[in-house]
């Protein structure tokens, strides 16, 4: 009951931000919601089936590059183009977790590497469909019936950024608390403890990662109309290194652990390159201390401590 | 017990209006309301300090600070200060939308210039419109920004990669080589350049045999050396920058490249120069501002930047500069920063500068200047080597047709 009021009191003051705050700072908190739920889609993986996953750049690329890709070329709303690229991030996920799921731990996450390595190959060398090491620019935010041109406005798709987020921030917290998620955790304990109980694991894992590839997607898919354009850094492995910390700093298992990893790695890249060049060198510093001191991550450890209290109490 | 928890929840119920009410409340107060009519004239310099292209950002933030400087010392423009917002993108294309969105939306800053890579300049240019942003470019090279990418609220005061790629072929029509390779930097500008540079080959009847792209922050040049030497070409053409540049040209002289053909680049900082040193002599290049150019203003900057910072400009800080000059006049011929007033004061407005006498042609916006072929020597008034202009040509040469980045011969 108290989570449920707690995220509707966030819901809520999310919900009023765009009376008061500044435009700029809607526009950071809008990348920082897209960048939230590529790192909560991570957390299914990583946190919840212990897959760790070094690649994904990929589904967030794949979103991005085929929802800009549909807005340059046709005449798609953005509300449509945006699940078109997510679906499609998912189809193709399923192919690529086949793959995957030939493999175990490590190897495991070399996969899914090379995999948005490849992806990064071809969306260098594809001139013509994703326009090579320039990106693609101008994507634009396609209004459409119903409505739906209070999309193109900043408020507006900030709303859409929003709704999708808390969606997909349900339909993941009802995912893992089901029958399908306690196969996940015990994929995560014991994998061949859970095959001998009679479940096909490696069905279950290839299901999860389409999941999380298609909701990674969606988060590029998202980025591309806010952002104006796609390019290759989006796909490189600098990009899903930082998508690993966002989950570790946020707290894995925990959904919205990463979300706020991905806020908090946004605003501190963003305001400490504006005050010191070596900037870099701080943010390495408090990636380790997070790492050291809080080993459950940000949220986690605060879960860790109220959830004692509580008991005390 | 349950008293407790009853206490519990409503603190954090309250805990969350409170932080509402900060989130609503704090920005409201902090939020910068005066238009910018009054006040300094803010001008946004989002540009790569830090990752690769660090040697150009950091150039381009000293040749910007020295004009401001020397600038606001006379007054500033239309009796205003100049106020730089100077900002690490590190030369990444998202880094540089957000960095230059929070400049517009933020600060209120409306004149943006200094942007350090091509691709980041093509990222920014379709937000311009609804930034009501004028950009002047100083250093992007990327032919498609006057052409095919092109935007009203876009100018380009720098020599772009075509026309840098125009005057080596223009040079090379009059010598006696015949075949050459191409190495470039695989994006934007790169693969720009030298696809303009096989094209004028083509029209001076030469033999372009290969190209090859390296990626951004190539370390190890040794395989695309080989790759070069074995092509028996008479000339190798670069389109490298910065770091990039600084590890080809020490390389190449460890395989001694330059005694088997002739290196042309298609622009060349001294920085690259400095780090190299006698590896680079010899080496031939299109320059978009050397120093050793021979014009009052300019011998008045390079003395004055000279006593400033104890060194001659380098090609990024002459072409920061320039940008700034030409957006400074213009601003002072409108009248205005704003948008619409500055586009048409600078529309076909002839600035004569430290590179000569420029025209910011109406229809693409792109600065009509002369073109440099330069060579690097040695020199004992410095502690570098310098570079000797071997060849000037007209803007009537170097400048392609209105919206286009290929020359009709």
């Amino acid at each position: 009951m108290r989570g449920w009021i707690i995220l509707l009191a966030v819901v809520v003051v999310l919900a009023a931000a765009p009376l008061g705050l500044p435009l700029f700072m809607m526009t950071l908190l809008t990348e920082a919601l897209i960048l939230g739920l590529m790192a909560m889609s991570l957390d299914l993986m990583v946190g919840y089936t212990r897959l760790v996953s070094f690649g994904h750049a990929a589904a967030y690329g794949l979103g991005a590059y085929s929802a800009g890709y549909i807005l340059l070329h046709s005449d798609t709303p953005v509300l449509f183009a945006v699940f078109i690229a997510a679906a499609m991030t998912g189809i193709v996920a399923i192919a690529a977790a086949w793959v995957f799921t030939l493999a175990t731990g490590v190897s495991f996450a070399m996969l899914t590497l090379a995999f948005a390595q490849l992806l990064y190959a071809i969306a260098f060398q594809w001139q013509q469909v994703t326009g090579g090491s320039d990106g693609l620019a101008g994507i634009p935010r396609r209004g459409g019936p119903f409505g739906f041109d209070l999309l193109t406005s900043k408020i507006g798709y900030y709303y859409l950024v929003l709704l999708c987020l808390f969606g997909a921030y349900l339909f993941c917290r009802t995912l893992v608390n089901s029958p399908f998620g306690a196969v996940l955790r015990g994929i995560r304990e014991n994998e061949n403890k859970t095959r001998a109980l009679g479940y096909n694991t490696r069905a279950y894992k290839i299901g999860v990662v389409a999941i999380a590839y298609a909701l990674g997607g969606l988060a590029g898919a998202l980025y591309a109309p806010f952002a104006g354009f796609t390019n290759t850094e989006l796909l490189f492995w600098l990009f899903s290194g930082q998508a690993l910390i966002m989950v570790i700093v946020g707290g894995a298992g925990t959904l919205i652990g990463p979300i706020l990893g991905a806020a908090l790695f946004l605003l501190a890249q963003h305001q400490l390159s504006s005050v010191t060049e070596t900037w870099a060198i701080y943010f390495g510093l408090m990636f380790i201390a997070v790492v050291l001191f809080l080993p459950e991550g940000i949220w986690g450890t605060l879960m860790q401590r109220l959830g004692r209290k509580t008991q005390r109490v | 017990m349950k008293r407790f928890r009853g206490l519990t929840r409503r603190g954090v119920l309250k805990g969350a209006a409170a932080g509402a009410a900060a989130t609503l409340a704090a920005p409201a107060f902090l939020r910068e309301t005066m238009a910018q009519a009054t006040g300094p004239i803010k001008i946004g310099i989002p540009c790569a300090l830090t990752g690769t292209f660090a040697a150009v950002g950091q150039v381009t933030k000293r040749g910007a600070e020295f004009f401001a400087k020397e600038r606001n010392a006379k007054g500033g423009i239309l009796g205003r200060p100049i106020e730089l917002l100077i900002e690490d993108t590190q030369g990444n294309p998202a880094n540089c939308v957000r960095k230059a969105q929070e400049m517009v939306e933020r600060h209120n800053c409306r004149l943006i210039t200094g942007v350090t890579v091509s691709s980041e300049a093509l990222a920014l240019v379709p937000k311009l419109e609804e930034w009501n942003t004028i950009f002047m470019s100083s250093i992007n090279g990327d032919g498609r920004l006057t052409a095919a990418s092109f935007v009203p609220n876009f100018f380009r005061a720098n020599t772009s990669g075509p026309m840098g790629a125009r005057a080596i072929s223009l040079f090379l029509r009059e010598s006696k080589m015949q075949k050459f390779f191409a190495l470039g930097m695989d994006y934007a500008w790169g693969h720009n350049s030298v696809q303009v540079f096989e094209t004028e080959l083509k029209n001076a009847s030469k033999e372009f045999i290969g190209k090859v792209f390296s990626p951004s922050g190539t370390k190890d040049f040794s395989t695309y050396i080989t790759k070069i030497r074995q092509s028996g070409a008479d000339g190798v053409y670069l389109v490298l920058a910065a770091d990039d540049n600084n590890a080809f040209l020490s390389q190449a002289h460890q395989y001694r490249l330059a005694e088997r053909m002739t290196m042309l680049a298609e622009q060349l900082e001294l920085v690259s120069v400095k780090a190299v040193g006698e590896a680079a002599i010899g080496l031939t290049a299109s320059s978009r501002y050397p120093f050793t150019l021979e014009n009052p203003a300019n011998a008045a900057f390079v003395a004055a930047f000279q006593k400033e910072h104890g060194e001659v400009p380098d090609q990024f800080d002459g072409e920061a500069y320039h940008g700034l000059a030409v957006l400074a006049q213009g601003i002072e011929k409108a009248k205005s920063i704003e948008a619409e007033p500055l586009r048409k004061a600078m529309e076909g407005m002839v600035h004569d500068g430290i590179k000569g006498k420029v025209t910011m042609r109406a229809c693409d916006h792109q600065g009509e200047q002369r073109g440099y072929v330069v060579q690097v020597a040695k020199t004992d008034k410095l502690p570098h080597p310098t570079l000797n202009i071997l060849k000037t040509y007209g803007a009537d040469q170097i400048t392609p047709p209105c919206n286009k980045m290929t020359y009709d011969n």
